[in-house]
């Protein structure tokens, strides 16, 4: 057993403590809704928004039950009001199985791609289709291998391989291929093995722990597994989730399947993706497949033209639709690509089919309860008052400054190795960089002497 | 009262559907120990030595000599039969196996209930399966 010990221990002193790079919202882990959907005040690194949370988790309901495909959802607010996370909260929540496809609205707009079929690649990437894979497979722990080779060295080889499972034994009768691929694979006394019934592919899982003791030196990468149970011929059931536009790209004949890993897909001709949509339709009249409408959010929606939202307006009339969940930051506004203005930028023939959620700017207390989630989630110590004043520098300037100013003030606070950022780290910083309306300020007062100063302008078009 | 008689009553349900569940397993195991073996015998026959007509062949606790020809038919329709049992007690372990999950209130297996791709279908889409 000390053998045994000592080998399996080797390997662990290599791992390496990993270090995670934390993103805006790393902290979100889903929407923080109770079972009745009640939204919680603090919940999944979410904080208030209640109305607006319990509007998703409604929508989220309907995705996980599949009863809503082809529909549209905005989420509107001002910069700073947790728009992406309440997103990123339904990405969450929904699970590793619905697939989730997340782009920002000026990603589409590329030299090699044209925007729609930047579009409904992204729309396919958010449909899942699950298949189910069903092999029939030998499984156990190799008791015997005897293989008897002819005496004059050449002609086909005979042999027998002993089986057996925790419940039974059985004897196979070796043909000259087999052997080939046992051999080929070193299986030896005491390994445990599966051969697919189909293929005649033999696997090596591991060696059993019956047999630990029988020699003192192996390889660390000697794997002990348990012997067996049950039937020796077993029928292995995999399901997999695959999604439209994978399968797509493989049947795509000029790229072939190695498109998939290189990331250069091109442009997928329609006739393809008719194929295909025919293909998996035929699969699920015969019960072999299930469609899993999934979610594909676009952020900055404003940044898209007149062409997409009619092209957007026809893709969800399709029966193969996901839940589309926007997401936009402007008012009454430009439509990309016309002179007209619209609410939040989109035509109002597309806003009549959005379901719209509003989200409104955090109070005093649900800014303080951010900053005390962030703070965590970075790794730095606040003091109370340091707290407080940074609360009402989040408050006066925006949510994202004052939640930029905690890793500084924690290099800051760090450099005078201090452990807990107090009032004058923070009033350092906050002195060191500039906050945007400081920023202007600054600009309006020397903008003499800065060059190309034609300044008179007018404000930014935001259109 | 009441409801020690009701968490009673559906922990025997519970119980039931697990222990009819674990039966068929064991019926399974069985009846593919009982393949094996005759698998084993079809090959002794195929690779016997000696071209004797007849074999002896051990029903329960008695030994009959049979024509080999025969007793091979004979195990082959009983591997048929065999083959034909255990997919049918694998289709119902199936069902079972959900009864007793929704017994206990654990979620329905996703795509427990499709029917699986064939070979050329599976073979088509292996590139993606298999990353």
């Amino acid at each position: 057993m000390a053998a045994q010990m000592a080998t399996t221990k080797v390997p662990e002193v290599r791992d390496i403590t990993r270090i995670e790079r934390i993103g805006a919202h790393s902290h979100i882990r889903g929407l923080g809704l109770d079972d009745a959907l009640e939204p919680r005040q603090v919940s999944q690194g979410m904080v208030g928004q209640l109305a607006s949370r319990r509007a998703a988790g409604l929508i989220l309901e309907m995705i996980k039950d599949g009863h809503i495909a082809g529909r549209a959802v905005l989420i509107a607010g001002q910069p700073g009001t947790g728009k992406t996370a309440i997103a990123m909260g339904i990405a969450q929540s929904l699970g590793p199985d619905t697939p989730f496809t997340a782009l920002a609205g000026s990603e589409i707009f590329s030299l090699e791609m044209s925007k729609t079929e930047a579009l409904s690649q992204a729309f396919r990437k958010a449909i899942g289709v699950r298949i189910k894979e069903e092999t029939e497979i030998i499984e156990g722990e190799v008791v015997e291998i005897q293989i008897d080779r002819p005496a004059t060295g050449t002609g086909t080889k005979v042999g027998k391989l002993t089986l057996k499972t925790t419940e039974m034994e059985t004897i196979y009768d070796l043909g000259s291929k087999m052997i080939e691929s046992l051999s080929k694979e070193r299986v030896q006394a005491g390994d445990v093995i599966t051969i697919d019934k189909a293929t005649g592919k033999i696997t090596k899982l591991g060696r059993s722990f019956t047999r630990a003791r029988d020699y003192d030196a192996m390889g660390a990468q000697t794997q002990f597994v348990q012997c067996p149970e049950g039937e020796l011929q077993k029928r292995k059931e995999v399901v997999h989730t695959v999604s439209l536009h994978e399968i797509d790209v493989i049947n795509s004949r000029t790229q072939g399947f190695l498109a998939l890993f290189s990331g250069d897909t091109g442009e997928i001709k329609s006739e393809v993706r008719e194929q295909i949509n025919a293909k998996v339709s035929e699969w699920r009249e015969e019960g072999k497949a299930e469609i899993i409408p999934g979610v594909l959010f676009i952020d900055e929606v404003h940044m898209l033209d007149i062409e997409c939202f009619s092209f957007l307006n026809r893709a969800l009339e399709s029966d193969l639709s996901p839940v589309l969940i926007m997401a936009t930051n402007r008012g009454i506004t430009r439509i990309r690509g016309t002179n007209y203005q619209s609410p939040h930028g989109i035509p109002l023939d597309m806003l009549d089919r959005l379901l719209i959620i509003a989200t409104s700017p955090y109070t005093e207390k649900e800014t303080r309860q951010i900053l005390k989630i962030r703070c965590e989630e970075e790794d730095v110590e606040l003091s109370e008052e340091a707290h407080t004043v940074l609360t009402r520098i989040g408050l006066e300037t925006s949510l994202r400054y004052a939640i930029q100013l905690i890793s500084t003030a924690g290099l800051v606070c760090r450099k005078r190795r201090g452990t807990e950022v107090q009032v004058e780290d923070i009033k350092r910083v906050y002195s060191l960089f500039l906050d945007e309306s400081r920023s202007s300020q600054y600009m309006k007062e020397y903008q003499d002497s800065f060059l190309f100063n034609e300044a008179q302008g007018t404000q930014m078009e935001t259109s | 009262m009441e409801e020690s008689q009701r968490i009673l009553k559906y922990l025997t349900e519970v119980e039931e559907a697990a222990e009819d569940v674990l039966a068929d397993k064991q019926q399974i195991v069985e009846l593919d120990a009982k393949r094996n073996r005759n698998r084993e015998a079809l090959s002794a026959l195929r690779y016997d030595s000696q071209s004797e007509e007849k074999v002896k062949v051990c029903f329960g606790n008695m030994f009959i000599k049979l024509p080999k020809a025969t007793t091979n038919q004979m195990i082959q329709k009983d591997q048929e039969q065999l083959d034909k049992e255990i997919s049918d007690l694998r289709k119902r372990l199936k069902a079972k196996v959900n009864n007793l999950h929704e017994l206990q209130g654990k979620p329905e297996l996703k795509g427990y209930n499709l029917s699986p791709l064939s070979n050329d279908e599976l073979r088509a889409i292996n590139s993606i399966l298999k990353r």
